[in-house]
């Protein structure tokens, strides 16, 4: 096995693979489209249809649209049943494991913020208003945030137990963090990890309330950025003890090397303006991963395009690595997909380490004075990429960081 | 790696306090039953709730001002869980304790308030002070404020079994010498949306009693509450092993993951099994397993007596199985066989596929 010595005194031993990946989102259906989508910095998000929006400020999101994904629902058993975040986790979870059908997990460790909200409010809505409640069984038995991912499993026949992590918008990084140091300590050898989140009526009106949402272009760390825009998607990676899956033969499409977690007790909903808990995620991130903050080539940041948000995150990167290192979030292209944000960003991170590019933080016209960070603005570039940074930080100050490399034997 | 239970807080409708619920469950005392309403409909539905006394002593905290009552019973039980520990956080340990939060419905009392607003009113007329109140991971967030953890906090999500998976997701971030102690907390609310769920969905009964492995299921009463428990590295009654568990895709599949974690988890000292028979469905699962697996062994649920808490019921179990073990008594007619027992096996069955367990013992 091979042995690897953890400075922050985890007792990691193996090295752990990504070795198959899937993911759809707005910028579109598989790893494929998505790469077309980041190279051409393409601008995925769209007028709201799934819900009337008339009474919001915000009125797009990135979308994943649903003739496509009924078209892959006929595909599956009992499909008029599943909610439609079964469908993209079925999308997801099928694209890996063509990469891979070998990949038998042991556990399931996926991130999620808000399951199967829509039919708990198709439930609550046909309730209040004495509609039909014919189909409250089928709303109620899919709600749960489980369901979607033992939906998922079922479909291809796969066994494993399933831990779903709702730690707000880290959730995705947070799981994929979690299976990383599961079979890093040895004591699984295959896990699969992702995130997933629909886009729901109640999710996008409470961001609306906060004013955390934007009418305006999604424009992270740019000096007149005026917030987020929402998004969904899923995202599956399969993460292996690169000893057993190089003698397995399985592909390796990257290592995972740290990853970091951090609790910022400041305030529910607003980052502690110093950038210290960000920080402390992304400093435990490189410890874990025994490397020095020069060593990162590029960062996708959390970036939503709040103001809050995106100062406390550019002044702890400002600190921590300087000017130097390239800085996108490509939240910009595809909104935020909460519990899915994560791990579709840590795709785009295996994207631009296997096709050796920087993808682009699109929207962006006039650098913040407060933020001096080299931001990939608008286009994708080529470039030399050897060690990314994944952030995503959450709702209850729950921070996370993920270090991924470039795989060499 | 040796795991152990250093403090245990327990919230529930018979009260607060691991050694004050646990007499009254001696005492073969029962929940009372109250009724719950709602405006926009007639049907009223039976529920045990926590008592005020339960939360007399819980400290005022600026994160607990506006926080719904799951964020209250979670904090009061994991303080009191590090109290009997003896832990205390600073911020010179804080990072070496994480904190592991089992839920189910969640803030479903918030959440519901905040979509009824936009269904009655529209959009605008939603209110920003509850909507951070309905994400899953507040209570969490509110309790490591309130203790101070800057580390590692999950929270995960599932049904009845997600308490023994967030035991298990304990173990494996315990295999991290980096922690000296992990709070698993396990934490629900009732209102009057889930029981019309749970009851649409035919699995709640309307009056008590609930009746465990009886011939007809004749359902559930939805109940609150909270369980705490503090992992370290040593005390009395070790944490012998858990299991990741397991799903299972139609009712009538649950017997046979029951008896696949049950293989797993047996052990020849296992005096006992702490069942989540709740008078549903997954009671015939549990008792055919059981029945098969360890013939003969000693059962209880403390369903009947304190309500199926979802989200808190695993930890509610691990309470009852580590008193038991600590106590050297067991509730119902078999004392002494707990009295001389080393070893419980915790079972549960959710009633949304998931299935979870683990195995405690004691040196005697």
């Amino acid at each position: 096995m091979s042995e690897s010595t953890d400075a922050s005194g985890k007792n990691g031993t193996a090295r752990v693979a990504v070795v198959a990946a899937g993911v759809i989102s707005p910028l579109g259906f598989g790893l494929g489209e998505t790469l077309d989508s980041l190279r051409a910095a393409r601008d995925c998000v769209t007028a709201v249809t799934r819900f009337s929006v008339a009474q919001c400020r915000c009125k797009t999101a990135g979308q994943v649209p649903d003739e496509r994904l009924l078209a892959e629902r006929r595909k599956c058993a009992r499909p008029q049943r599943f909610h439609r975040a079964a469908h993209m986790m079925i999308r997801a979870l099928a694209e890996a494991l063509r990469q891979d059908a070998k990949f038998k997990p042991e556990l399931t460790v996926i991130g999620t913020t808000s399951g199967g909200m829509s039919y708990g409010e198709d439930y609550f809505r046909s309730l209040h208003q004495h509609g039909d409640l014919r189909r409250s069984p089928t709303w109620i038995a899919n709600y749960p945030a489980q369901k979607p991912v033992v939906d998922a499993l079922d479909t291809f026949g796969i066994r494993a137990p399933c831990q779903v992590i709702a730690n707000a918008c880290a959730s995705g990084t947070n799981a994929i963090g979690h299976a990383f140091e599961c079979v890093r300590s040895g004591r699984y050898e295959r896990v699969l990890s992702g995130g997933y989140d629909a886009l729901s009526e109640l999710v996008f009106v409470g961001f609306d309330s906060l004013q955390a949402s934007t009418p305006e272009k999604c424009r992270p760390f740019d000096r007149d950025r005026t917030g987020m825009v929402l998004g969904e998607g899923a995202a599956i990676l399969a993460l292996e003890n690169l000893d057993t899956a190089r003698a397995r033969g399985a592909p390796v499409l990257a290592e995972i090397t740290g990853y970091g977690i951090s609790t910022d007790n400041f305030h529910f909903t607003q980052p502690n303006p110093s950038g210290s808990g960000p920080r402390q995620a992304m400093e435990h991130a490189l410890q874990s991963a025994h490397l020095s903050a020069h060593t990162v080539d590029y960062i996708n940041a959390h970036g939503t395009a709040t103001p809050f948000n995106d100062a406390a995150e550019g002044k702890a990167i400002g600190e921590l690595f300087g000017r130097g290192v390239p800085v996108g979030s490509t939240k910009s292209m595809m909104g935020h997909s909460l519990g899915a944000a994560g791990a579709v960003e840590a795709i785009v991170c295996l994207l631009a380490l296997q096709h050796q590019f920087l993808p682009p933080n699109i929207n962006f016209h006039a650098p913040d004075e407060d933020a001096d960070l080299n931001i990939v603005a608008n286009k994708s570039r080529p470039a030399s990429l050897r060690t990314v940074l994944s952030n995503s930080f959450g709702f209850g100050g729950t921070n996370a960081s993920l270090v991924m490399q470039k795989f060499e034997a | 790696m040796s795991l152990a239970i250093a403090g245990m807080g327990w919230i529930t409708p018979l009260g607060g306090g691991v050694d004050a619920v646990w007499e009254r469950l001696l005492q073969g005392d029962e929940a009372h039953a109250e009724k719950i309403t709602e405006k926009f409909d007639d049907q009223a539905y039976t529920v045990f709730r926590v008592p005020d006394s339960a939360l007399a002593s819980l400290a005022p905290h600026p994160r607990l001002r506006r926080a719904s009552l799951i964020s209250r019973f979670a904090a009061a039980a994991g303080l009191a869980a590090l109290e009997e520990a003896g832990v205390k956080l600073d911020p010179r340990n804080a990072e070496r304790v994480a904190l592991v939060f089992a839920i189910s419905n969640g803030g479903v009392i918030y959440t519901k308030r905040f979509y009824r607003d936009i269904v009655e009113s529209g959009a605008q007329s939603a209110s920003p002070l509850f909507f951070p109140e309905t994400v899953f991971n507040a209570p969490a967030s509110h309790l490591a404020a309130i203790l101070g953890i800057t580390g590692a906090t999950y929270t995960l999500v599932g049904d009845g079994a997600v308490g023994l998976l967030a035991m298990r997701m304990a173990e494996d971030l315990m295999a991290n010498d980096a922690l000296d102690y992990c709070l698993v907390v396990g934490a629900e609310e009732v209102d009057w949306l889930l029981c019309d769920a749970y009851h649409k969905w035919r699995l709640l009964r309307l009056e008590p009693p609930v009746e465990p492995f009886n011939e007809v299921a004749r359902g559930m009463i939805l109940s609150e509450g909270a369980g705490a428990v503090l992992l370290a590295r040593e005390g009395l009654i070790k944490i012998e092993s858990t299991h990741a568990g397991g799903n299972y895709r139609k009712r009538d599949e649950a017997e046979d993951v029951l008896k696949r974690i049950l293989c797993d988890l047996i052990e020849a000292e296992s005096g006992f099994v702490i069942a989540s028979a709740n008078g549903t469905f997954i009671d015939e699962a549990e008792c055919r397993a059981i029945s098969q697996v360890i013939p003969g062994a000693i059962v209880y649920t403390a369903k009947p007596a304190l309500g199926e808490s979802v989200g808190a019921g695993g930890l509610w179990q691990v309470i009852v199985g580590g008193q038991a073990l600590r106590q050297g008594e067991r509730i119902s007619a078999s004392r002494a066989a707990a009295a001389t027992a080393r070893g419980a096996i915790i079972l549960s069955c959710g009633l949304n596929q998931q299935i979870a367990g683990l195995c405690l013992g004691v040196d005697r």
